[in-house]
């Protein structure tokens, strides 16, 4: 799984790497448009193209049929269920490029979030590192120490909060910098990234996790954690970054799908696809 | 080329202005501040006023003298440098109002801190009123408004900003005291003391203790203790918000909150709502937001501070007085409506709440006196930083900008300046008798950085209300109108464990005392049960007057009240017949006791003051006047607060309306 989201992150990386320094809309409008192109193409060629257009004329006919034979009881119940009928071919046209589209898309969302979903503390400001152990270990008789590298202090000693089996530290930023935050428990030694780069578009891991598929699915940013750690998952709380929007702030999973969909319908017809 | 104007009318650009200001204009330029000064005219002179509350003018020429105040002097060596006449009574309110309106309390209303209802003689606050909607829908347990609530601004007469902008100079007026809600204006001003916090207290801090801790909640401010039991390193709580307005009875609002402790290490995180962050044993948080919700969908958001004061043996959270969110106010802060969403996207979360310093966490040992200075300092550093940017933004016309540091600081430390004090300790005073002459140099800093960057064309003032004396003891009003036979109570009745006059026999009693300098007749026609007939008010309040004067304090062979001033007499302007019949003008060293003002009866007349609220200024204005430096030069020898408002407009040529009762310092 590890090399598989190193091989899309390498990808999303090179194709971010000319919009670093604007604008995250910048970025974001690349994306969304290189992927409706991308989605057009690979529904154009998994989609059964003639049998869509085919449906959607017969879902136009039925439609045409309601509102012709509306006096016509007996017709206009015909007339409906035909037009549920097609509807129904119609979504199983689009079932086979939606199974091929939806894992690639997926891995695309999961790189994009580390890319679009925060964004780097200011020098002066505090971050959270929240390290969650496995339920077997017994966290206020570890030996707990943290290492930063420079530019960052450690501003608090763990706090351990014995029910969930976590240790916080806080993190004050002196100075925009990258590198590994070491945490020691006795001989183990694990490692999370902590990348606070000058640019406006950042590739930030918030969390390191553990082999689970899922969550590595879910969270590309780092190498798992080792089969047997006693850690489950190291989380780095950078704040939340949001796409500004004539002042409103935009989750940049809806600024996506708003503009994937209008380049995807504003292309359709330049790429000869029938959606 | 000259601006194209209509007659009667916006100019032009104005007019474009608005447009622009409009939602579409908005969503083009959202950096564009809703109906922002830019544009008006642009004003040859600029008049900056720092508004320095209680600064003394006999700790200044002190503290100049001693160089300690290089800027203090170079300001007043260029112009002037004089005692500035206070309002009747020197408190901040009536002060400040003096000096917005030009004029004295009979033209705006604002007699005391604490008026009182005619109709019930409870007593009420003079500043400002909330009146709630008036047409909702009920259903079961919930009220749908159907009209918003309102909140009056309750000073009268208009503001000097609201003149200038008749005569379209720019003016930014931060944070000055008596503003709010900030009164309509197109300038741009920010409200000042006299702001709520969002419970609509005038300050009411939390603390989280397992220790046993009681606190007064006072008239409109104060704090809560909230037991709490550290179980499993684990401490559980809620932070009480505004009442409900969407629930029958109006129930508190609250946040869950929980505390998680090292077991070994003196510090702990705390997590609400989507908020989390470790705190170490004293140490302040920073501004974090809160939110409240009422129903779905509807609900206001605040800020405050934590201060984790011990981990162990006992737990000790403080959670300051929650603080109107600028970024989303709940309630009016600023005119412009965006003005406070423009400084707080520039600067982040900062105090809202009139008077920041949380005296009330000082005086119930809530947070001590490093800690309570550890606060004021991020009043202070708010405060100049946001004055930075206004001074490099000050283009035009003028900016007043408000520092509250100096009246916090003086009321809480004045004991450790005063020997005699009864809460004076030498000990303390070696580390914290130093606090007001530093607050002085800190003051003195501010007006280096304006100095700094004003230009030749600025005109400086420095202002304070009032001064400051030491706070010694305290006269029990209403016990004396009591002993005279001027107050009755009824039959029965323990004056001492008596409270807003609930047993008095107003069929008997003549006269009351609420607020800190006030004095009421129980007049027929107005009091609600007055026995006091016009005719006898005039002889009556002359005969409390001499008899008030004449009063001495055994134990000093001083006079308590230097003067008793008649409304009628020292008051002009159309709200004369709403005052106090008579202003008590304190002597030096004395004030209205702590339970007096509230319509109670204590036992003793006069009383030690042994609270760490030290010092005041409730005195007759001619013991304690302001200050006034000028970098022009005061052409009268006796300067009053409404002469300076006279003044800021005749520089910048207006004629004085007539309403204005000042004469131009100028």
């Amino acid at each position: 799984m590890w090399w598989l989201n190193q091989a899309v992150g390498l990808v999303v990386k090179i194709l971010l790497l000319p919009f670093r320094a604007m604008n995250p809309w910048a970025g974001m409008i690349f994306i969304s448009l290189l992927t409706a192109i991308l989605m057009l193409f690979i529904y154009k060629k998994t989609s059964n193209q003639s049998g869509i257009k085919h449906t959607k004329n017969l879902i136009k006919g039925y439609l045409l049929e309601i509102r012709l034979f509306q006096n016509d009881f007996a017709a206009f119940l015909g007339s409906l269920k035909n037009l549920l009928a097609v509807n129904l071919r119609y979504l199983a046209y689009n079932l086979r490029p939606l199974l091929v589209m939806i894992g690639p898309v997926f891995l695309l969302l999961a790189q994009m979030n580390l890319w679009f979903g925060y964004q780097t503390p200011a020098p002066g400001e505090t971050l959270l590192l929240k390290v969650r152990f496995n339920q077997s270990v017994e966290i206020d008789r570890l030996d707990l120490e943290l290492e930063a590298p420079e530019g960052i202090t450690v501003d608090s000693p763990p706090v351990r909060i014995i029910d969930e089996n976590e240790a916080d530290w806080r993190l004050k930023i002196t100075e925009l910098t990258g590198g590994q935050l070491i945490i020691r428990t006795g001989e183990a030694r694990y490692a999370k990234d902590l990348s606070l780069p000058e640019t406006k578009l950042a590739r930030l891991s918030t969390l390191r996790v553990n082999r689970n598929l899922w969550q590595q699915l879910l969270y590309p940013g780092e190498k798992p954690l080792p089969g047997e750690s006693e850690i489950k998952q190291i989380e780095l709380a950078y704040p939340e970054a949001r796409l500004n929007f004539l002042g409103l702030k935009i989750h940049w999973l809806v600024a996506y799908f708003v503009l994937s969909i209008i380049f995807g319908f504003g292309l359709k017809g330049w790429f000869k696809v029938e959606i | 080329m000259a601006e194209e104007k209509e007659d009667n009318g916006l100019s032009r650009r104005q007019f474009l202005e608005l447009i622009l200001s409009t939602s579409a204009g908005l969503a083009f330029f959202p950096k564009t501040g809703f109906l922002t000064t830019k544009g008006r005219r642009q004003t040859a002179r600029k008049v900056l006023v720092l508004g320095l509350d209680g600064l003394d003018p006999v700790l200044t020429a002190q503290l100049m003298k001693d160089n300690r105040l290089p800027n203090f002097k170079k300001l007043a060596s260029a112009g002037s440098f004089l005692p500035l006449g206070s309002s009747i009574p020197p408190q901040s309110p009536v002060a400040w109002a003096n000096f917005i309106t030009g004029t004295d309390p009979g033209g705006h209303a604002i007699f005391d801190f604490v008026h009182r209802d005619p109709k019930n003689y409870m007593p009420v606050f003079s500043a400002s009123e909330s009146l709630p909607g008036k047409h909702e829908i009920k259903l079961g347990n919930l009220i749908l408004p159907l009209s918003g609530g309102k909140i009056n601004n309750l000073r009268r007469g208009r503001a000097f900003w609201q003149i200038l902008e008749d005569y379209d100079i720019p003016a930014t007026v931060f944070k000055i005291p008596s503003n709010y809600p900030p009164v309509e204006s197109r300038q741009k001003t920010f409200s000042g003391m006299g702001t709520p916090d969002l419970k609509g207290y005038y300050g009411l801090f939390n603390f989280y203790t397992n220790e046993y801790k009681t606190i007064t909640e006072e008239y409109g401010g104060g704090g809560r203790v909230h037991d709490v039991f550290v179980i499993g390193n684990r401490v559980e709580s809620r932070i009480p918000g505004p009442n409900n307005p969407f629930k029958k009875g109006q129930p508190e609002t609250y946040v869950d909150f929980k505390v998680f402790i090292d077991p070994v290490h003196p510090a702990a995180k705390i997590t609400y709502q989507d908020q989390e962050f470790i705190l170490k044993e004293k140490e302040w948080s920073g501004w974090k937001k809160i939110k409240f919700d009422f129903i779905p969908g509807q609900g206001v958001s605040g800020i405050c501070l934590f201060y984790l004061k011990e981990v162990r043996p006992k737990f000790k959270l403080y959670v300051s007085p929650i603080n109107i969110d600028p970024s989303d106010p709940a309630l009016p802060l600023s005119t412009p409506e965006s003005y406070s969403k423009e400084l707080a996207k520039k600067f982040g979360p900062f105090f809202t709440k009139g008077l920041p310093a949380d005296t009330a966490a000082l005086e119930n040992e809530v947070l001590d006196e490093t800690e309570f200075l550890a606060q004021d300092e991020l009043v202070y550093r708010e405060s100049v930083t946001i004055l930075e940017d206004q001074l490099k933004n000050f283009q035009s016309g003028l900016l007043f900008y408000y520092f509250s540091n100096t009246d916090q600081r003086q009321h809480m430390f004045y004991r450790f300046l005063d020997k005699n004090h009864p809460a004076y300790d030498e000990q303390q005073a070696a580390e914290f008798g130093p606090v007001i002459p530093r607050t002085y140099e800190d003051m003195d800093k501010v007006l280096q950085m304006c100095l700094e960057k004003v230009d030749g064309q600025t005109a400086v003032i420095v202002m304070s209300d009032h001064g400051f004396n030491p706070f010694r003891w305290g006269f029990n009003l209403n016990t004396w109108l009591l002993q005279t036979g001027y107050h009755h109570l009824l039959s029965g009745s323990r004056p001492e464990e008596v409270t807003l006059f609930q047993q008095t026999d107003w069929s008997r009693t003549k006269a009351y005392g609420v607020g800190l300098n006030a004095l009421y007749l129980n007049l027929k026609g107005r009091e609600a049960q007055g026995i006091v007939p016009l005719s006898e008010r005039d002889s009556l309040t002359r005969q409390l007057a001499e008899q008030l004067e004449q009063l001495v304090d055994p134990r000093t062979g001083e006079k308590i009240i230097l003067r008793a001033y008649l409304s009628r007499e020292v008051y002009h302007g159309p709200y004369v017949d709403l005052a106090p019949d008579i202003i008590l003008g304190f002597n030096r060293n004395y004030r209205i006791s702590w339970n007096s003002p509230l319509g109670n009866f204590p036992r003793e007349l006069i009383e030690d003051n042994r609270q760490k609220w030290s010092g005041d200024h409730m005195s007759s204005p001619a013991v304690i006047p302001g200050s006034l430096i000028s970098s022009l030069p005061v052409k009268l020898a006796d300067p009053a607060l409404q002469d300076v408002t006279a003044g800021l407009l005749s520089l910048f040529g207006i004629k004085i309306p007539p309403e204005v009762t000042g004469r131009s310092i100028f």
